[in-house]
Order: structure tokens, then sequence, then C-alpha cells
């Protein structure tokens, strides 16, 4: 990883396949794209098999387009459909168990940071609510406690999708999914909150309504795992198929459940505020400069 | 035969806006041309949701995408 592993070695750009030429010459290494540019230079992630509309696979194209550093950038994942996108990139992407992906990402982090101590290497894990708060959820709790400077992004559908519509502790009370047929009998778990009261330095919560916030989020949450400790990201992005949206409604449904219980939300401690407050002003500089040159 | 998104450049070039190229869930799909003001489909690519034309007709009310059916190799 890195980016001299990224370049094409010259001489070699015709043998190359033209959606890796495009990468390299329209994509982001190296540098850091603005999400409103979405659709004017070659994305990170290609082509994947997720459900038409789905809006866990939209945030995963934002995420993608909103990486600080895509070069020096580590993507963990785990059964679930997330990792049918998060295969798809070209970033690399470990595979952990179900239910390991925070312990995998500790030994991860620790190994990079001993590796290369003067650089900064990312790593993200992104579950489902299965994954992280269910099946996962002692490794992801024990990742907070210990203070691992890596974030964890929680794609929640509010179900188990790639294995047919089980209930997960995020699946609201009372819903009623194919293999849950009496309805559930308990609340939706408050992920923020545990994030929060664990150890973690960053927390947000967010509905996909706004690429600009999206990517906003992550990278402060990226910024933050660098120098603090956990962070972590909380992301509704509905499974059309088990809660049966019709495609053309995904984009309202965000935008309905952001005005009840997935109402953007952020917390920091305030050394990580006062970090990423000089960064963003730095850059709002360095912006302004640009274009009065 | 596959349902895909069509975006009418012309219609499209009076907004300047590439709102519906900001929610397409799939990369590079649903793009972007500058130099020509208009949002662009690649087929290929197309899954056929419609969340760009939730976008463009139901929140903006600009109708410039159509869905259109389309055989392999057109
Ligand atoms: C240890 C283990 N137990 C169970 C499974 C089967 N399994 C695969 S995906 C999945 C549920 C995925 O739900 P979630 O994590 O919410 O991801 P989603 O598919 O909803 O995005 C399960 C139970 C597995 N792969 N490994
Ligand atoms: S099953 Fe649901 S979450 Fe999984 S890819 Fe399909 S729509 Fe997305
Ligand atoms: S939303 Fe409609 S008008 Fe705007 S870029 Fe897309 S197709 Fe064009
Ligand atoms: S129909 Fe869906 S996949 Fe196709 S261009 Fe529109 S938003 Fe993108
Ligand atoms: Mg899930």
């Amino acid at each position: 990883m890195g980016l001299e592993y990224v370049k094409i070695s010259p001489g070699f750009e015709k043998y190359m396949p033209r959606d890796y030429v495009d990468l390299v010459t329209f994509g982001q290494f190296g540098k850091e794209v603005d999400v409103m540019q979405l659709g004017q230079f070659k994305e990170l992630v290609e082509e994947h098999p997720m459900c038409a509309g789905c809006y866990m696979a939209y945030f995963i194209r934002v995420f993608y387009a909103a990486l600080p550093k895509p070069e020096d950038t580590i993507v963990l994942g785990t059964a679930g459909c997330a990792r049918l996108a998060l295969s798809q990139a070209a970033v690399p992407f470990i595979y952990g168990n179900y239910g390991d992906t925070n312990a995998v990402a500790s030994g991860l982090k620790r190994a990079l940071s001993i590796r290369f101590p003067d650089k900064d290497k990312d790593v993200v894990v992104m579950a489902g609510d299965g994954g992280l708060m269910d099946i996962g959820f002692g490794m992801t709790m024990h990742s907070w406690f210990r203070g691992e400077k890596f974030t964890t992004i929680m794609v929640d559908n509010e179900v188990y999708g790639n294995t047919g519509g089980q209930e997960s502790g995020m699946s609201p009370k009372g819903v009623q999914l194919k293999m849950a047929p009496t309805g559930k009998k308990f609340d939706k778990i408050n992920a923020v909150e545990l994030a929060q009261v664990s150890g973690c330095v960053y927390v947000a919560k967010i509905s996909p309504t706004n690429p600009k916030k999206i990517a906003k989020v992550v990278r402060r949450a990226i910024l933050a795992a660098r120098k603090f400790g956990p962070t972590f990201i909380h992301a509704y992005t509905s499974c059309n198929i088990e809660y049966s949206i019709p495609t053309r409604e995904v984009l309202q449904d965000a935008r309905q459940r952001e005005k009840q219980d997935f109402k953007f939300y952020e917390w920091m401690t305030d050394e990580v505020k006062e970090y990423l407050e000089e960064i963003e002003r730095k850059e709002k500089e360095r912006k302004k400069q640009e274009v009065r040159s | 035969m596959y349902f895909v998104a069509e975006v009418h450049e012309k219609d499209c070039q009076k907004y300047n806006c590439k709102q519906c190229v900001l929610f397409c869930p799939e990369p590079n799909c649903l793009n972007y041309k500058e130099s020509a003001h208009t949002a662009w489909v690649w087929y290929d690519r197309c899954k056929g949701c419609e969340i760009c034309v939730y976008v463009c007709s139901d929140l903006l009310k600009r109708d410039c995408i159509e869905m259109v059916m389309v055989k392999a190799g057109d």
C-alpha cells in the first residue's frame, strides 16, 4: 500500500484493464476529491452485485469518495451485504470472520503503526448491524474499551439482509420481518450512546440524504482516529428488499427517517474538536488562496 | 431486455444542476459532462432503481429522466 504501489509501471499502460488506467488517470489516488464532483472522476468502487436501489450501496459509494488517503487505507468487512461492494474497490479489503472485524482491525492498526511509525495508515471497519451489534458485539465493545485507533462504520439496515430477513438488535421494536414473523419484542439498541460511553472520541449518526454531510462525517471520523482513539459512525442504510421499499422511494424513506429517529447527531471530545477545527480552518484558507491565484 | 434510465440531454442542459448524479447508488453509472452541462447514464451500470427519477421528477419537477427498455448490446 502507498502511492507508488497503485501507479502503473511505465510501459505497462497498454496491458492494464481500461478501468484501472482510468482509475490512475482520472481517479482519487494522491489527491482528495470533492464528493460534489461525483460522476466526474473515476470512482474507487466498481460494479458490484448489491441490489438495485440499495442505499447501503449508495453509502459505500460516497464513503469511498470521501476517503482522505485511499492509497493508505485498509477497509475491513465481514459477512453481510456491504462486503459485496467493499470487495470491488481499489482499496485493500480484508474479510474478517463474522463478528471478528474489530479484533482483526485492532491487530492490523497496531501492526501498521509499528511497521510505518512516521506515516498515517487508516483502518476502517464497515459492517452491518448484525456484524457489529449482535454477533460481533463483544469485539466491537472491547476495541472501544481499549481505545484502538481506527474507525468503525455500522451500515444499519435494521435486519440481517444477506441471509434473508432475521431480526437484529438494531431492528425497531414491533417490526415484522420474514424470519421474525411475530414481531420484534425489544427496543432498537442505542449504539451511538454505547459508543460514547465506551471510549469512542468521535461519534456520528446519519441518514444518507446529503453526500456532502456523509463525506464530512467520514473524513472527520478517520482523521480523529489517527490521533486520538476509536471513532464510530452509525449510518441508516435501508434494505429495500427486506423492508419492501419501492426502489424509487428509497431516498424519500431516508429523508423521512432523518426527520424521525435518524436525526443528524455528532459528538466529539474537546481535543478532537479543536484538532478538526484547526485542520478544516487551514483547508478553507488553502481553498480560498487557490481561488485567488 | 432490461430497464435503464435515460437522460434527455437537451432538457437537462437547461438546468446545470447535477443533483441526480449525487444520489445514484451505483458507481460511475449516472455521470456528468461538464462541457455539455448534462447528466448521462452508462447503461451497462444502471440497475433501473429510478432513484434518479425521484430526484429529477418528484423532488425537482424537472422531468429530464425517462426509464427505457434496452436489449443486450444496445
Ligand atoms: C460466524 C457466522 N455466523 C453466521 C454467519 C451467517 N451470516 C452471514 S451474513 C449474516 C447476517 C448479516 O447481517 P448484517 O451483519 O446486519 O449485514 P447485512 O447483510 O444486513 O448488511 C449471517 C448471520 C456467518 N457468515 N458467520
Ligand atoms: S438485501 Fe438489502 S441491504 Fe442487501 S444488497 Fe439487497 S437491498 Fe441492499
Ligand atoms: S436532476 Fe434532472 S436536471 Fe438535474 S442533472 Fe439530473 S437529469 Fe439533469
Ligand atoms: S435508475 Fe438507479 S442505477 Fe440507474 S441511473 Fe438512475 S439512480 Fe442510477
Ligand atoms: Mg443488517
